[in-house]
């Protein structure tokens, strides 16, 4: 009864599952029997004609309760062994052979993962099948913690210290991961996923350094865009004027104002710098403090130069910061693509793979999964169904229509993409059936 | 029942003597202070369970329905603050226990009559702290968590000050029953005799005097933190966040037996009463009582197995944990035993213990997978412990509270409420609570972290039925409360002293009892259960 | 009124007139409730020495050095003003006890002048601190302590000092207060040794804020 656990993807997870069910079935069994009990007494000795009838004086019995302490003493101690020994199991991480390590930030609202090459992404670790990993968890902020349901582990990452979950995964697959302390507003949006793949896709994918590589052919502001989105400073700043959780980048270099506390200042270079790395040295316009994290530790002195650059160009003479495709192109021969090779490119250089997916699971904005030629419903209880010019649509003016379920976030493409750029990620959406 | 017409309303009673709203207000009657805690009590359990529907509502669906993820994250936090200091703590101890406890051992008053006042109004300043912290309501969740707590922009300060000052008039209302059991009982009352309502809320009151200081200064250093930065819980400055964990823990886990320790009582006062039979192995029921208050103390940290403690230590807090179930078991055992060969009668009062003993199991089992450790990781900061804490303090304390309410009603009022009414009352009260929680142990065991504004699609059947569930629930109380409150007021149904036949001391005086409890102190010769006729020597 | 929340009416040296216990009973439940309210008061304080216990063993030379930035000398005169005070606070009962009126307001003013005299050391000690520099907070005014790099268990050895100095101070005002109300009963000539409660529970209360200091200060000024 009640066999309601998730899949089992690691390999602790069946000795979890049998410790859950054999407790289910001590619940089950003694919840039975205790109302079975009580239910029988109150019909088999109640009140037929409404006045008492006789009872027995029975204050008690030496033996039964005797009973009733033993026995489930002894249930305890055997099912407290067996939440000991698995535990063990859960935290036992192996000295010698292949550990993968894959080092945790937590951050509101997302998780980022570094691997021991340098390798960096938010929101997807990439794990081998069969081998052991341990991820290593601290965090930038608050308390967060890293669960996934599919390996049963979880643990809290605590800023200024480490701790660790660790797990053998046994298939193949994506696998959900949640943030389980509360954290703040976003809190239910803070998810990623686990991929583990087969052993040789795991070493193809740690060696891929193309996204490094794109960068070094950019001009500053491009660089400064990509770092822009890398580090999802797009989920609070907008490029268009608009005020979300934060100040909007447009025009905002050479603006002139006061802060909340009175003094003037005008935004330049160590303007910039400061609202980085110490956000709460100083608020403008009412916003809320202690919003914006600190990026010290996440931001490097190249990047700071690129997002200065990247802010300064958006002085409203280009609609928002133009990026001209082929620079950021890797070498390859666009021509010699089919439509869908050249759509799933887009898809990963336009950093659109940070919030869809492809898989059908839910990242910050709807999977590209079986999207086209569904039927799509609107937060404001409209639908439409998903064609070309509905794609088209979303990635120029995402604002318009949002779709049930998710926040107004997407950062619009206007200016970005070529007609031609925006059919081939259409053709790739349309593959993904 | 004609008696009831006939049965003498005195004209002199506590309610009606003196009159007047200001000698209400300045009162240091215990039963006139009880009163006004229930008042108060009540309004914090409908502000919290609007907050709650409000909540269930936003969960129907996934996606943003109905409030906005911040909106969310304040509710979620006012519904635990209210529901927890304002409402449940004082629940049962300063309602029924201070109506109850000097009538129970044959005493005048409690022993500090004045300082009873004075901890309600405490009370009430308290509340009033946390009315002003409204203005930017906190989003922190009940349990204040730094860093977080101290990273927000909400009102964390008056919150936490609000906690501290109701934390002060609970270690008030605990002192003042402890001293009174202690001085003030009734020649013949000794502890063999005493009521096991009266051992459960001087279990309770050893708790509360004992375990809230220790959250007084945790919630003090917190403010500290916020207003000077001393960097005790700030990992920035080489602080220990987790400190505040097992600090807060340290109260907050005994918490949860201050609430359900007095509804044991309360179950343990109406099965005897109902089925005309001894308490089944009374002593042993007392002592659970006492040793549940005492582990309860050594148990905090298995709220924080995955939080980062060692893993000895969270090895040692799951096997005392398990200590817990014990004498917890025992108790049910008793319960279920006293109905045995009983002579039993289906009032209201009744209905509500039997339910309290199936949910309290489910509470109880439930416990068992939180308690495990390899199971606990999976669990922790799931809906699962989220059913699990409301099958352990809606279907504990709160249908004991309710059980209270019914059973004791005549005594308080000098009324009969309406039973039919009562009975579908309870109807909707225990299938509404099961249908909004048993699929909350659905979600937790498929993996649903708790709260989450929103969530993933496979979710939602099970909210769906949830939020169902808590309407039909709602509904429930609303209809049972307003049958006590029509009674109370337009009934002309006037209750006996005496109407179900109880062997119990403050069934002996009038009702409702005159100002001075009793016309003249009783003197008691017998234990409190002697129910049935006499075994002969030699038999069970 | 004779059981109102306002009592008015005395007999001097008689107990008042309580109408829900006997005057032995009252004594004992009034005494009982105070050690029941001492006891939080320890666990008030304890989980602040827990926290003070954990800061120490995690930067004990931190700890050892900021200690010394506090004057043992001082703390020792306190440590001496509140002793003397509990002395006298002893002798206050005794004299309740042998139907002395006079001399329970007598040595009630000692133990209050030293409480007094213990206040405005303290005020000296932490405005001096706080002058130096020595006081967290979130102002810009302090600017070396706010420092990111001033040593932060130096911040958290004086912010421990100051939570834990601040609300045993404020303990010494309570206790002055319930000594004050007393002393002003002894004045009407109200205690005999029929009756001197407020005296006892008011000594006794006056004897644990001396003793949390007799642990504070060897804490906070020698060990270090």
């Amino acid at each position: 009864m009640f066999r309601m656990m998730p899949e089992q993807a690691s390999e602790v997870a069946p000795k979890i599952d049998w410790l859950i069910y054999l407790i289910t079935d001590i619940s089950v069994f003694f919840t039975v029997l205790i109302c079975g009990a009580m239910i029988y007494f109150a019909i088999r000795y109640r009140q037929r004609d409404g006045k008492h009838h006789e009872t027995p004086q029975i204050k008690g019995d030496h033996l039964l309760e005797m009973v009733w302490t033993i026995v489930p003493t002894i249930i305890c101690i055997y099912v407290a062994y067996y939440g000991v020994k698995y535990f063990y199991d859960i935290r036992h991480v192996p000295l010698d052979g292949d550990v993968v390590t894959v080092n945790v930030q937590g951050q509101k609202w997302k998780w980022d993962f570094e691997y021991d090459n340098g390798k960096k992404t938010t929101g997807e670790a990439v794990i081998p099948v069969g081998q052991h990993v341990k991820f290593v968890l601290t965090s930038r902020d608050v308390l967060h913690s890293f669960f996934v349901p599919a390996m049963r582990v979880k643990t809290d990452a605590i800023p200024g210290r480490y701790t660790y979950a660790a797990f053998k995964p046994v298939k193949t697959g994506t696998y959900q991961v949640f943030c389980t302390e509360y954290c703040g507003k976003d809190h239910s949006m803070m998810l990623a996923k686990v991929r583990v793949v087969s052993e040789a896709e795991y070493k193809t994918w740690l060696d891929d350094k193309s996204e490094e590589l794109a960068l070094l052919k950019m001009t500053p502001p491009e660089r400064g865009r990509a770092a822009y989105n890398k580090h999802g400073c797009n989920a609070c700043h907008s490029l268009d004027g608009s005020r979300l959780v934060g100040p909007s980048f447009l025009k905002a270099y050479g603006r002139e104002g006061t802060y909340d506390s009175g003094k003037k200042y005008a935004v330049d270079h160590e303007y910039i710098r400061q609202s980085i790395y110490e956000p709460n040295a100083h608020i403008v316009d009412s916003y809320p403090p202690n919003l914006m994290p600190n990026y010290t530790d996440q931001v490097s002195a190249q990047e700071l130069d690129d997002l200065i650059a990247f802010i300064r160009s958006l002085d409203g003479s280009a609609p928002v910061a133009a990026q001209p495709a082929a620079a950021a192109q890797p070498a390859v021969d666009l021509a010699a693509l089919s439509p869908i090779e050249r759509g799933k490119l887009l898809y990963q250089q336009k950093i659109c793979v940070t919030c869809h997916s492809i898989d059908g699971s839910k990242l910050v904005g709807p999977s590209f999964k079986g999207i086209y030629g569904a039927t799509q419903k609107h937060v404001d209880g409209s639908s439409a169904t998903v064609d070309e010019g509905y794609i088209r649509e979303s990635i120029l003016q995402p604002g318009l229509k949002v779709a049930e379920g998710y926040q107004n976030m997407m950062p619009p493409y206007e200016g970005q993409l070529s007609e031609e750029q925006i059919k081939d990620i259409s053709e790739f959406i349309k593959s993904l059936k | 029942m004609t008696s009831h017409q006939h049965a003498a309303n005195p004209a002199q009673n506590y309610l009606n003597h003196p009159k007047g709203v200001w000698s209400w207000l300045t009162t240091t009657d215990h039963k006139r202070i009880a009163l006004l805690y229930l008042f108060t009590i009540l309004l914090s359990f409908f502000a919290g369970g609007v907050a709650a529907l409000v909540m269930r509502t936003e969960l129907m669906f996934p996606g943003h329905d109905l409030v906005s993820a911040d909106t969310y994250n304040r509710l979620f936090t006012l519904h635990g603050v209210l529901m927890i200091f304002l409402f449940i703590v004082p629940g049962i101890p300063a309602t029924m226990g201070n109506f109850l406890l000097p009538l129970m051992i044959g005493a005048k008053d409690v022993a500090f009559p004045r300082l009873n006042l004075l901890s309600y109004y405490i009370y009430v300043i308290g509340a009033l702290f946390g009315v002003a912290a409204l203005a930017n309501p906190v989003d922190t969740g009940w349990t204040f968590y730094t860093p977080y707590s101290m990273d927000t922009g909400t009102s964390v300060v008056l919150m936490t000050a609000a906690a501290f000052i109701l934390g002060f008039s609970s270690i008030l209302t605990g002192l003042n029953f402890i001293v009174t059991v202690h001085k003030l009982r009734a020649p013949g009352m000794t502890w063999s005799r005493l009521p096991v309502f009266v051992w459960g809320t001087y279990a309770t009151a050893v708790i509360q005097t004992l375990a809230t200081p220790v959250v007084g200064i945790t919630l003090l250093l917190l403010i500290m933190e916020r207003l000077m930065g001393v960097g005790i819980f700030d990992p920035k400055l080489g602080g220990d966040p987790v400190l505040f964990q097992h600090m807060f823990w340290f109260y907050s886990h005994p918490v949860v037996y201050i609430m359900v320790l007095p509804a044991f009582g309360v179950v343990g006062e109406i099965i005897p009463v109902f089925s005309r039979k001894p308490l089944f192995g009374y002593r042993i029921v007392c002592l659970s009582s006492l040793a549940i208050a005492i582990i309860g103390f050594v148990v905090w940290a298995h709220h924080m197995f995955v939080a980062g403690i060692s893993d000895t230590a969270a090895i040692y807090f799951s096997i005392i944990t398990f200590a817990v179930a014990i004498p917890t078991a025992i108790k049910v055992f008793n319960w279920v035993s006293t109905m045995y060969k009983g002579s039993i009668r289906f009032d209201t009062p009744m209905l509500y213990a039997m339910g309290f003993v199936f949910l309290f199991l489910v509470a109880g089992t439930t416990g068992i997978y939180l308690a495990a450790l390899a199971a606990d990781v999976f669990y922790h900061d799931t809906y699962f412990v989220v059913a699990h804490f409301h099958y352990t303090i809606q279907g504990g304390a709160v249908i004991g509270l309710m059980a209270a309410l019914h059973f004791w009603f005549p005594k308080m009022t000098g009324k009969m409420y309406n039973e039919t009414v009562g009975k579908i009352a309870w109807i909707l009260v225990f299938i509404g609570f099961n249908l909004t929680f048993i699929p909350q142990f659905g979600l937790g065991m498929e993996g649903m972290p708790r709260r989450y504004y929103d969530y993933l699609p496979e979710f939602q059947s099970m909210h769906s039925l949830s939020t169902i569930g808590a309407y039909v629930n709602a509904f429930g109380y609303s209809f049972a409360l307003f049958n006590l409150l029509w009674a109370w007021i337009f009934s002309k149904n006037y209750a006996p002293a005496n109407p179900y036949e109880s062997l119990s001391l403050e069934w002996q005086t009038p009702s409702p009892p005159p100002t001075e409890n009793f016309v003249e102190t009783p003197i008691v010769t017998d234990w409190t259960y002697g129910y049935g006729t006499p075994l002969k020597s030699g038999a069970h | 009124m004779s059981h109102g929340l306002f009592r008015t009416e005395w007999v001097a040296g008689e107990p008042p007139d309580i109408h829900h216990m006997d005057v032995p009973t009252a004594y004992d439940a009034a005494k009982l409730g105070m050690w029941l309210f001492l006891a939080t008061e320890i666990l008030l304080f304890g989980g602040l020495f827990a926290a003070y216990a954990l800061f120490h063993w995690a930067y004990p030379t931190e700890f050892h050095h900021a200690s010394k930035e506090l004057n043992w000398k001082i703390g020792a005169f306190n440590t001496c003003v509140l002793l003397i005070s509990s002395f006298y606070a002893a002798l206050s009962v005794d004299a309740a006890q042998h139907n002395n009126n006079k001399k329970v307001v007598r040595y009630l003013l000692i133990t209050l002048g030293c409480g007094l005299i213990f206040l405005v050391v303290k005020y000296f000690e932490w405005t001096g601190k706080a002058s130096h520099g020595l006081f967290p907070g979130t102002s810009g005014e302090h600017g070396a302590f706010n420092s990111p790099e001033f040593n932060h268990s130096y911040r958290m050895f004086f912010g421990l000092y100051y939570c834990m100095t601040g609300l045993h101070a404020l303990h010494v005002i309570i206790g002055m207060a319930i000594l004050a109300w007393a002393a002003n009963l002894a004045r009407k000539g109200r205690f005999s040794k029929r009756y001197y409660t407020p005296v006892e529970v008011g000594a006794l209360y006056w004897h644990l804020v001396d003793l949390i200091w007799i642990y504070l200060f060897p804490l906070l000024y020698l060990v270090g």
